[in-house]
């Protein structure tokens, strides 16, 4: 049995275009996110460039940036509003449960 | 705490996203803080990469990278009358856009980092709700002020 997320982090990124600025809102989102989830995770911000050569555990970014990699990574979340880490920890429960990555 | 330009803008009524954007960003240029290049490059961003820079609905972050001209670390907000948009497929249209520059890649975290503790916080309504630039300065003071020296 894995202990990602529960004792070891498991790995985050968060992208956008550029990788400085929306990621970097969504990182401190994803943060909040995964903290009161109770899930150890590592978050990254980085642009969509980069991220085709990382293999993180989880990508979280719009719709129009994680199409392209659908199947890159185990858990893979679209979000509208990069703010509302309610709504990010409403999308992310689900699959973090079936990955055993949360209790 | 940093030295940051910041701007603050009411009631703009922009001429489409790009508008937005250059009206956003002027006073920017006005302070030197960016370089005119600067601003081609937020709208050639959206160009490029498609409108993820709207990151909620009504609002937009528009920025480039450090190297497309930015002199000082930097950021304004302006909210817009006369909404515009982006051509986002949910958080359309943008009534309120906030742009910033960063000399390098790290200086911004903590401005952002505040920014975005504020905006779950309420700010985009508090900045919404602001009838004068005054109001709207005081709104961005109060979240900026663990920041901005």
């Amino acid at each position: 049995m894995t202990k990602k997320g529960l004792k070891e982090p498991l790995t985050a990124i968060t992208i956008c275009g550029v990788g400085m600025g929306s990621s970097l809102i969504l990182r401190m989102t994803a943060e909040k996110a995964f903290e009161e989830l109770g899930v150890k995770a590592k978050v990254v911000a980085t642009d969509v460039g980069s991220a085709r050569s990382m293999q993180p555990d989880i990508i979280i970014g719009q719709a129009m940036h994680t199409e392209e990699f659908e199947g890159v990574a185990p858990v893979i979340v679209s979000i509208t509003n990069f703010t509302d880490h309610q709504a990010l920890k409403e999308k992310l429960a689900e699959p973090l449960r079936q990955q055993g990555w949360m209790e | 705490m940093a030295n940051v330009v910041t701007a603050t803008l009411v009631d703009l009524e922009p001429q489409g996203w790009r508008g937005a954007i250059r009206a956003v960003c002027a006073p920017l240029l006005e302070a030197e803080a960016i370089q005119a290049a600067y601003i081609d490059r937020c709208i050639e961003m959206v160009d490029e990469h498609g409108p993820y820079m709207v990151v909620a609905p009504g609002i937009a972050l528009a920025h480039a990278r450090p190297e497309d001209g930015v002199l000082k670390l930097c950021l304004s907000v302006a909210t817009l009358s006369d909404p515009v948009l982006f051509h986002h497929p949910q958080n359309d249209p943008v009534d309120l856009i906030f742009a910033f520059g960063s000399p390098d890649d790290q200086q911004h975290i903590n401005l952002l980092t505040a920014l975005a503790e504020g905006l779950s916080g309420g700010l985009a309504d508090d900045l919404r709700r602001s009838s004068t630039q005054k109001a709207a300065e005081q709104v961005m003071k109060e979240v900026l002020k663990d920041v901005i020296s």
